[in-house]
């Protein structure tokens, strides 16, 4: 009989014990968000033209350091700091940019789109831009422009409704082009071998005025 | 304290120990408990950036070719401005010489690099050429990586096929023979996963191949798990680990599955894996290059297409499997297939050279010619005495593939395939051939199917 008040009691305590181990170390790995962009700023300067080269080393940077969707900023470290984070969501302040905000910061572009001039922004800064993969395909803003995709070259890029990567390497072995770009949530950013050349889909845009 | 909170207080620090090494023991054991498990190492050169450069790999007899370089530099700062000043030479040794010889790389204006070898080069039988570049911020890099002991080919063409398909004629295409496994999308059991949405990409299924048995195996990444489709019956899935958003899938004669996951957000390093046919790991290893696009089963096992060398780097069959350093010892310029040969191919918008060779020597080789512009290369597989390809031909507003069969007398067939791309694949994982019949993945808005077609002719 004592034993079985013992059970009683100790049962609840291991249940509860349970519960709670799993809900502190558990369940907040799971939902946690980084909050990356909390870390970010708001620093950028303008500047004279620049190379498609400077360009393309300026894209680099954001390789291997995630996608946050509407974001903006990555502190070149090769480390996605907010991996898995719901995809779509803007409010998840995660590591690195999304496709059209990559573009726009490695474009060396301004804010204000009437404005073809360039602008450095700062790897840290957290910045999207005006304009979406759909404004890039049709050539919205002044800086930038459409191309035949049989034209393009390296730092020009191919633009659908939904996505825009930037040429890396054109014309690979096998006839593809390496794209530098910010793909989804689980792929993060990086260059890989893609095939928007020949895809309808896609058109080719182009940023104007480089050095 | 009252005897009456003893057991309970007992059982709460006995529930709480036990919650915490269940949460230690599932997270360590993601990484370490299982060989399926492997993630890439930490990849430091010095050389923060990298050599970009497309291998010409066939050179027609006597013509000068053009080895062409360009450099990345990352920032190491914040601050605009030419990242790095690079320079560097490249080694070339004929075929059948001891030592490399030195050819500096000239810089245009835009900080291109290059050298053109010509002469005796392209006049023998062939030649190796690795270059070395220095950054100009005091590091240095070979490509290949290997430097000299692996280094890049040049196999001379002197007798090829010519094949012009001079202007391709849109709208032509033919249909499937037999859909051999379809499903919607979805998460579902009978479902394959789809990731879109605003700014960025819309990814359906990666890659499929067909197993021995005739099962279609699609690797639907989305729901980290291969989609199974045994002839006639219905979808079975077995999860897998998946940690990139693509990949690529071959099947081994075997049965074995190997999947090639790019690696994406959790690791920048492409990482095989192999399963048996129920889906149980058997082992995985990182790439030894940073991107990968391919893997294909050879007659040695699997072996991966990957970035900046664009060489096959073999990953082995056996338990564990090859280690990257050994991955590049092994690493060659053409692909292995049966009978000694190795798959060789370069293309560009204009034109495509195909070939088969043994060792130094091409065996038969193809100069495709097109007025429509050439995209890229899907498939390459011996066939008969020949090779069967498969390529996009694109217009800005219309693309699709074209299927040839290449003899060693010429073109013996072709026909034209609908894209049926509205979800991106993996690049080059649209096609597979097995046995005489070419197996398609094709997406559109209400889901995903694998299409074949039957090839015919002398196989």
């Amino acid at each position: 009989m004592r034993n079985r008040a013992k059970l009683f009691g100790f049962l609840p305590g291991l249940v509860g014990g349970l519960m709670l181990a799993l809900l502190v170390f558990g369940t907040p790995a799971g939902a946690y968000h980084t909050d990356f962009q909390s870390q970010c700023n708001n620093s950028f300067f303008n500047y004279g033209p620049i190379t498609r080269s400077e360009s393309r080393n300026y894209a680099y940077s954001a390789a291997a350091e995630g996608y946050q969707w509407g974001g903006g900023c990555w502190n070149n470290d090769n480390v996605d700091q907010s991996p898995g984070d719901p995809p779509g969501d803007p409010y998840t302040r995660g590591e690195g940019p999304d496709c059209s905000g990559l573009t726009f910061k490695a474009w060396y572009e301004r804010a204000e789109t009437p404005d073809p001039w360039f602008r450095y922004h700062y790897l840290m800064q957290n910045v999207h831009g005006p304009y979406t993969a759909a404004d890039f395909k049709y050539g919205v803003g002044a800086p930038n422009t459409t191309v035949a995709k049989a034209d393009t070259v390296f730092a020009d890029a191919f633009a659908s409704t939904y996505h825009i990567g930037m040429i890396y390497w054109a014309h690979t072995g096998y006839n593809e082009d390496r794209i530098i770009e910010a793909k989804c949530e689980a792929c993060g950013s990086g260059t890989w071998p893609r095939t928007y050349r020949g895809n309808p889909d896609y058109s080719g845009a182009r940023r104007l005025y480089w050095a | 304290m009252k005897r009456t909170w003893r057991w309970p207080l007992a059982g709460f620090v006995v529930g709480g120990l036990v919650g915490a090494t269940l949460l230690t023991v599932n997270i360590v054991g993601a990484f370490v408990g299982d060989p399926a498990g492997v993630v890439g190492p930490a990849v430091d050169s010095g050389f923060n950036g990298e050599i970009l450069h497309t291998p010409p790999l066939l050179v027609p007899r006597g013509q000068p070719v053009e080895l062409a370089y360009e450099v990345v530099c990352e920032p190491t700062a914040e601050r605009p401005g030419a990242a790095c000043s690079p320079k560097g030479s490249v080694h070339v040794r004929g075929v059948g010489e001891q030592g490399f010889a030195n050819v500096p790389l000239a810089a245009d204006s835009r900080g291109r690099l290059s050298a053109t070898i010509g002469g005796r080069y392209t006049l023998g039988a062939g030649f190796d050429y690795y270059v070395d570049i220095e950054d100009g911020r005091g590091s240095s890099q070979s490509l290949p990586a290997a430097g000299h002991d692996v280094s890049q080919h040049v196999w001379i063409v002197a007798d090829e096929t010519n094949v012009d398909l001079k202007e391709h004629v849109f709208g032509r295409t033919r249909a499937p023979g037999e859909i051999v496994a379809r499903a919607e999308w979805g998460s579902g059991d009978r479902h394959l996963g789809l990731t879109s949405g605003d700014e960025q990409a819309r990814i359906g299924p990666s890659a499929f191949d067909v197993a021995p048995d005739g099962s279609v195996v699609v690797l639907d990444q989305v729901n980290q798990r291969l989609a199974v489709y045994p002839r006639g019956g219905a979808q079975r899935n077995v999860p897998i680990p998946f940690d990139g958003g693509e990949g690529d899938l071959a099947v081994g004669g075997g049965g074995t599955i190997y999947v090639l996951d790019d690696g994406g957000a959790a690791t920048p390093i492409p990482v095989v894996r192999s399963f048996d046919g129920d889906g149980r790991p058997i082992a995985g290893t990182p790439i030894a290059e940073p991107v990968a696009d391919m893997i294909r089963v050879g007659p040695n096992g699997p072996v991966v297409h990957s970035y900046p060398s664009e060489l096959w780097f073999p990953t082995g069959i056996a338990k564990p499997p090859l280690s990257p350093a050994d991955q590049t010892e092994l690493a060659r310029p053409g692909r292995a297939v049966e009978g000694g040969l190795e798959v060789v191919v370069h293309a560009s918008p204009g034109q495509a050279r195909f070939a088969l060779v043994r060792g130094a020597q091409v065996v038969n080789s193809w100069l495709l010619m097109s007025s429509t512009s050439l995209g890229e290369v899907q498939l390459a597989e011996p066939y008969g005495d020949g090779l069967l390809v498969v390529f996009r031909l694109w217009t800005e507003s219309q693309a699709e593939f074209r299927v040839l069969r290449l003899t060693s007398g010429g073109l013996a067939d072709s026909f034209s395939v609908d894209r049926a791309e509205w979800a991106e694949s993996a690049s080059l994982s649209r096609f597979r051939l097995h046995g005489d019949t070419l197996y398609q993945l094709r997406s559109d808005p209400s889901g995903v199917e694998v299409a074949a077609f039957e090839i015919g002719g002398t196989k």
